[in-house]
């Protein structure tokens, strides 16, 4: 656990020392505060809906771009050679790294608190229902940022990573906007598969115990792909 | 296959140089002796402990990787701590060990710096400050001294001296006054496979099995050259170079042939002058050189 601490400590120390963690983060408040701005002044509606809407689009966005270089540029620099002969599990550094980007998610969320914050000072919010979004919302960027790490591992170059996880996350999204299209069996197997569709029905202040249990094995499956994938190396 | 039918000891506490020309396996040799890489076959122990055993092995050694890579983004200091903390060495330790490796390395000035602001020389410092933190009973360095300047070089062989007292240590090079200067033993591999295996000495005296004289001329050196070779017909001949046609190598298999009497003889059949006649010891190049392959 201690190792966990170090890299995620690492990690955290790189995403301040350098832009690219502070570009990501306000890049992310701009857009999801045009989204909740939007609502409110334009079309005048005190409520959180679209903004908790826009998000699995925004995370799809910005995901990738906070977990692209976690392992590609490990491999890329050489880093990851001194990284695997210190004495840590492979499974110790994907957690280290997943925990790292989990709390900056975790940040860039606590600091979008400020649109129920001023809400609550024109009206009433539900805040119950308000809370229930937010959890949705940190399981799906947890599950999203779970399948992009993974997404890094399959590649040395950031840029590569960045696509692959965009893709991947695309393809859920794709899947989410299809689905009307599909036959009804179809649709009730996709909802069940899609995390974006779980996510929709936590927004409705419906905190099911399938919904979160499915997201974290999503979350957890991935994390396990990562690690087989960095072992995989040593046999290919 | 990099590396196959490769056996060696490296005793505790001595310094032992891993000599080849690029792509002879050396660092292959290391990434397996650190469990980065698996073997597909054989089997090794570092400081008693089993290859199988990765985890264990890297408790024990400390390990500078070709280029030493570090995360530039951090600054030494913070990159020490990562290192450390990835040791599990308490807090109270690791400031102490980070101090006097941060002074062994000549570190202490550019503590606070962002690693990819330093020169290469600096970095590689680092890479070995990195690798000697938690006091390991064995380094592995992969070609530590890649890229330094020659005052560096020498820093650096001095570092390695001084850590070798106490510590077991495998260090890779291409370059042979390297491993000549800092080495009690040296290995000499080839497409994989060992070639020799020796301190310095035993390995130039490996060579001493011929004799060898260079030869200054005035006059006409090839006359001289096909009279001698006339004289002594194992003898080979070659000019040193290219521009210096007047200096002959003569190379004999055994020690004891008359190379000296027969150019003198030669020479004066040909009417030439002898101005400059050396005998030439073998040095670890000439082992080098015949052992992978070059020319001799």
């Amino acid at each position: 656990m201690k190792r966990v601490l170090a890299i995620a400590w690492k990690e955290w120390r790189q995403t301040i020392d350098t832009p690219m963690g502070y570009v990501v983060g306000v890049a992310f408040l701009l857009a999801s505060g045009f989204f909740f701005g939007n609502t409110l002044f334009l079309v005048g509606q005190a409520d959180m809906q679209s903004f908790f809407h826009v998000l699995p689009m925004l995370f799809m966005f910005f995901i990738p771009a906070l977990t692209m270089r976690l392992l590609a540029e490990e491999r890329h620099s050489g880093t990851f050679e001194l990284l695997a002969t210190l004495p840590v599990r492979q499974v110790e550094i994907v957690a280290g790294k997943y925990l790292a980007v989990l709390l900056q998610l975790m940040l860039m969320l606590a600091l979008t608190l400020v649109y129920p914050a001023s809400l609550s000072l024109l009206g009433n919010v539900d805040g119950g229902a308000v809370a229930a979004a937010y959890a949705g919302a940190l399981l799906l960027a947890g599950t999203y940022a779970a399948i992009c790490l993974f997404a890094s591992s399959l590649t040395r170059n950031a840029v590569v990573a960045y696509v692959l996880g965009f893709g991947m996350l695309l393809f859920f999204f794709l899947i989410g906007q299809a689905s009307p299209e599909f036959s009804s069996a179809m649709q009730d197997w996709l909802t069940l598969v899609n995390p974006v569709s779980r996510y929709q029905s936590m927004l409705r202040g419906v905190l099911s115990l399938g919904d979160v249990v499915f997201m974290l094995m999503l979350a957890l499956a991935f994390a396990g792909l990562t690690t087989f994938q960095l072992e995989r190396r040593k046999w290919s | 296959m990099a590396v196959g039918d490769l056996s060696f000891h490296v005793r505790k506490g001595e310094v032992m140089g891993l000599l080849g020309p690029n792509g002879a396996g050396k660092s292959t040799t290391m990434m397996m002796l650190t469990g980065y890489l698996p073997p597909s076959s054989g089997a090794a122990t570092v400081a008693g402990i089993p290859l199988d055993d990765t985890l264990g092995i890297r408790r024990k050694i400390g390990y500078l990787p070709e280029n030493a890579p570090s995360y530039a983004d951090l600054d030494v200091h913070s990159h020490l701590r990562f290192i450390g903390r990835m040791h599990g060495l308490p807090a109270a330790t690791l400031n102490d060990r980070l101090a006097s490796v941060a002074g062994l390395c000549g570190l202490r000035d550019v503590l606070y710096r962002r690693i990819d602001e330093l020169s290469k020389g600096y970095r590689q410092r680092v890479g070995l400050a990195a690798s000697m933190l938690h006091d390991p009973a064995c380094l592995i360095l992969d070609e530590p001294t890649t890229g330094l300047d020659p005052n560096q070089i020498i820093e650096v062989r001095q570092l390695i001296r001084r850590i070798g007292e106490h510590k077991t240590v495998l260090l890779s090079s291409h370059v042979l006054s390297e491993v000549q200067a800092a080495c009690d033993r040296i290995m000499i591999i080839d497409q994989g496979r060992l070639r020799a295996l020796g301190t310095p000495a035993e390995l130039a005296g490996q060579m001493r099995g011929g004799a060898v004289l260079r030869l200054r001329l005035k006059g006409d050196a090839e006359a001289v050259s096909r009279r001698l070779q006339a004289m002594l017909p194992e003898v080979s001949i070659r000019p040193a170079g290219a521009d210096q046609a007047d200096v002959l190598i003569l190379q004999h298999a055994d020690p004891e042939a008359p190379l000296a009497e027969s150019a003198f003889r030669a020479a004066v059949e040909a009417e030439s002058v002898i101005l400059e006649m050396v005998p030439e010891a073998a040095t670890l190049e000439d082992v080098f050189r015949r052992m992978t392959g070059g020319q001799a």
